[in-house]
């Protein structure tokens, strides 16, 4: 067995949400017996962009809102790694945000965990786009801008303090995304107990729609009308809100595991050379 | 050209190709480059076109010459012009005896922009094309028709020219042009322009094995039989056809080329491809470069191969989106928050474009960080006839990747392990084993995140002694010229064609140049400061209003005093004639 490095400990501040998520991320790997070498994890900047250290997996630290495009590339370089991009909700809402919409857009499979606390925690407690929003509020609804792209489906949204919920949720994500049947997108409640300490207002206000009679997260429509109908009434959708469930796995290739050797191509490169030709 | 009894023979001929954008002014171009191709000359072609879809005026400039150029040249010896305007912007370039054959469907051609001697052909191109032919475009093949006679081509010769242009075309379309090239003769025959009746003559030579291709094209190409398999880019001209060729080509090889939704996507999404071990590439232009600084910054701290290429157009800011400049020089050797490593090309034609973007791609992985390839808008886009490129003779180089078995041998891994030559094994994802951490943070060996001061230091030298280690293989310059002369000239990019030929008419005027193109710009290599050293004074030319090389040059210990900078700025590259006049001027003034 080669030595690498030892996972860290996690930097967060004691009952910080974040210790829900990566402990959800540690059990989805081992539910599904991925050995660490498959796994890449790819993090933002923010309190939630220590998490790669942590595991024990393949680790990237993206730039400031860039884990997204990040993640991406990794993915189509080599579909057969398992990708896991994470950050928080600065990063993915804020200077991330363009990013988001693309990543529904192009359906690439690979896991999104946004971890939303509504605040700044690592630069000391400003607000982030989602501060006042979370309750319905104004502010801004991650799974309803996914819903309202035709691409997307995988969107869950769990809380840290439920930790039951989210270890099902991450575990369905990493899966669905490992099938290659597209992008899986997980936002978190995970509270701030420094900054922004929400576990009791969000135990009152959350909703988990699976447990809702005749729920169906097929049924995009449908999706949308509890969404924003809890939103209407200062509360949280939680739990698989929307799964394309008949979504197929797609074919894609492989560069990470092309010959490039010159001499295997050489007939090929003859040829568009010859097109060039006076 | 020379005379020859009555006939002046043509061994070196600029053409110029001109009306509204979609007046189809390339397609005599090419009839044009084909007839000249198939004579043995050497070709350089540009584009001179407004930044919008269509329309605007569009020219395209050809020159044909038996001994290879490098640049246009200074005069226009035959301009095709389809509007009053091509003849009001190409008329003041033509030679004293040169030819102008007008569209004169709406007047004749206003005279004032053109010289005493030449010599002009009106012809309603326009109305005989939909008024015999019934198509305005048929206008293309009549003008080459009274341009094959004007360059004493044989008709048999035309037409073969025609139909190879033509061939994939249907059948009907073809016979066509044919008509209309033969009532091109017929006008021609009635202006006194029968065949064989002209006074030039075109020369012609042995056509040795050569293809017609732009940088950009032969760049991407490179990088393709380099193993790149991962391109990322968001379209920008005049690098947007390294974005198409890819996304044509690498689907074929295996590999993924992508429209980014922005600049930061696209330099984040070549970053995770290369993270995962494949050979990745993003171009661009100086606005979306200045996107993407953080990106460089990153590649250089957290140590990831990428190559970054930048086709400079006229800044600031968005400029002139069409026309060459030389201005993100600075940018490109010294932006990026922090210190870090870096290295950058600076190919001068298609052929150094092959040949660095293959260097550049092996070199990215080798020292595991970014490389730049700096062209401008002439490099990117002018396409010049070049010996085929040596496909079989890439070797790929894959650097200090270490597999699984390597890492059971050694039993330990630290991905950014220093080492004496400061480049560290690298496990990419997937590798059993090898699991480790990637951050531009500052970071312990491990990859663990660390502001110890000790470490930090031994891991910014770490990352410094990569470039020693590369140094030596970095590519050397191009030199032409007069090697002894104490008078230098040096410049990058578009300048490497104008400048050996401004070198031979200095020489022809007494003021013999040594030249140097330096093919590294970044670190400067000892080559470039010793050219200068050895001589009394160097003048560098470059197309920047700040002199950014020469300040450049000067800041790596190049005395100032010997070096005087040669600035245009106007989006108008240099002609070999002109710079040869500029620097004689100061010579003589001396």
């Amino acid at each position: 067995m080669t030595v690498t490095y030892t996972p860290a400990r996690p930097i967060w501040c004691a009952g910080c949400g974040h210790f829900g998520v990566q402990g959800a991320m540690a059990h989805a790997f081992a539910a599904l017996d991925i050995p660490p070498h498959e796994i890449v994890v790819l993090a933002g900047i923010g309190c939630s962009g220590t998490v790669q250290n942590n595991l024990g997996t393949y680790g990237y630290h993206a730039l400031h809102g860039r884990v997204l495009p990040t993640a991406a590339g990794v993915h189509l370089a080599n579909p057969r790694l398992t990708v896991v991009a994470a950050g928080g909700d600065g990063d993915g809402y804020a200077i991330g945000m363009g990013h988001l919409v693309h990543a529904f857009r192009r359906d690439l499979p690979f896991v999104y965990v946004v971890m939303n606390n509504g605040v700044y925690g690592l630069t000391k407690g400003q607000d982030s786009p989602t501060r006042h929003g979370l309750s319905g509020i104004g502010g801004f609804d991650a799974i309803d801008l996914g819903l309202s792209i035709p691409a997307s489906g995988f969107l869950a949204r769990g809380f840290s303090r439920h930790p039951d919920q989210l270890r099902r949720l991450m575990t369905d994500a990493v899966r669905y995304a490992r099938e290659g049947r597209g992008f899986a997108f997980v936002e978190v409640l995970s509270p701030c107990v420094t900054y922004n300490d929400t576990y009791a207002s969000w135990e009152h206000l959350v909703e988990d729609v699976d447990t809702r009679q005749g729920y169906d997260p097929s049924d995009r429509a449908a999706a949308f009308a509890v969404t924003t109908g809890l939103a209407a009434e200062g509360r949280i959708a939680t739990g698989q809100i929307l799964l394309d469930a008949d979504r197929l796995p797609r074919e894609e290739t492989v560069p990470a595991a092309v010959d490039v050797d010159p001499a295997a191509n050489a007939a090929a490169y003859r040829d568009l050379l010859d097109r060039y030709r006076v | 050209m020379t005379a020859t009894g009555t006939k002046r023979v043509l061994t070196d001929l600029d053409v110029m190709v001109a009306g509204q954008g979609g007046d189809g002014s390339l397609t005599v171009a090419n009839l044009l480059g084909i007839l000249l191709g198939r004579r043995g000359f050497h070709l350089y072609v540009a584009r001179d076109v407004a930044s919008r879809i269509k329309g605007g005026h569009a020219a395209a400039l050809m020159r044909g010459s038996l001994v290879p150029r490098g640049s246009l040249g200074d005069r226009i010896d035959l301009l095709v012009a389809f509007d009053a305007e091509a003849v009001e912007k190409g008329g003041p370039r033509l030679s004293d005896d040169g030819v102008v054959i007008f569209d004169a469907s709406d007047g004749p051609a206003e005279r004032t922009h053109l010289p005493a001697g030449a010599r002009v052909f009106e012809i309603p191109f326009a109305r005989m094309a939909v008024r015999d032919l019934r198509r305005d475009l048929f206008k293309n093949s009549l003008a080459f028709g009274v341009a094959a006679r004007m360059l004493g081509v044989g008709d048999a010769e035309a037409e073969e020219v025609l139909a190879r242009r033509f061939s994939h075309l249907r059948p009907e379309v073809a016979a066509a042009n044919l008509e209309a090239l033969r009532e091109g003769f017929a006008y021609a025959d009635s202006q006194g322009l029968g065949e064989g009746a002209s006074p030039w003559r075109l020369d012609s030579a042995q056509a040795d094995d050569r293809i017609l291709i732009s940088g950009n094209e032969a760049l991407a190409f490179g990088f393709l039989v380099a193993g790149g398999r991962f391109y990322a880019g968001y379209p920008i001209t005049p690098a947007s056809e390294i974005l198409s060729w890819l996304e044509r080509q690498l689907p074929r090889f295996g590999g993924v080329a992508l429209q980014a939704e922005d600049e930061l996507a696209a330099i984040n999404l070549a970053i995770g491809a290369a993270l995962a071990g494949v050979r990745a590439m993003t171009a661009t232009s100086g606005p979306g470069l200045a996107l993407m600084q953080e990106g460089i910054s990153q590649l250089g701290s957290a140590e990831i191969p990428v190559v970054v290429v930048d086709c400079q157009r006229s800044g600031p800011s968005t400029g002139m989106p069409t026309k060459p400049e030389q201005s993100d020089i600075g940018m490109v050797v010294h932006g990026g928050n922090g210190d870090f490593p870096r290295i950058v090309l600076a190919p001068g034609d298609p052929t150094d474009c092959f040949e660095l973007a293959v260097e550049a791609t092996n070199l990215a992985h080798l020292f595991q960080g970014p490389v730049f390839l700096l062209l401008d808008q002439a490099v990117s886009q002018d396409s010049v006839t070049v010996p085929p490129f040596d496909v079989d003779g890439v070797e790929i180089e894959g650097g200090k990747v270490v597999s699984a078995a390597d890492l059971a041998a050694q039993g330990e891994y630290r991905r950014y392990a220093i080492t004496d030559d400061g480049i560290s094994p690298w496990a990419v994802p997937g590798t059993p084993g090898g699991m480790n951490l990637v951050t531009g943070n500052e970071r312990n060996e491990w990859g663990q995140v660390s502001t110890e001061p000790a470490n930090r230091v031994a891991m910014m030298d770490k990352r410094m002694r990569k470039l020693d280690t590369v140094r030596p293989r970095l590519p050397g310059g191009r030199r032409f010229g007069t090697d002894d002369a104490p008078v230098g000239i040096l410049g990058i990019g578009m300048q490497l064609g104008v400048m050996t030929e401004a070198a031979e008419l200095l020489a022809a005027a007494g003021v013999p140049v040594a030249g140097l193109q330096p093919r590294t710009l970044w670190p400067v290599l000892d080559e470039t400061v010793g050219f200068v050293e050895r001589r009394e004074r160097v003048y560098v030319v470059e197309h920047n209003a700040e002199a950014q090389l020469t300040h450049l040059l000067a800041s790596v210990g190049v005395p100032r005093d010997r070096l005087v900078p040669v600035l245009r700025y106007d989006g108008i590259p240099f002609r070999p004639g002109e710079l040869a006049g500029r620097i004689l001027e100061e010579e003589v003034g001396r």
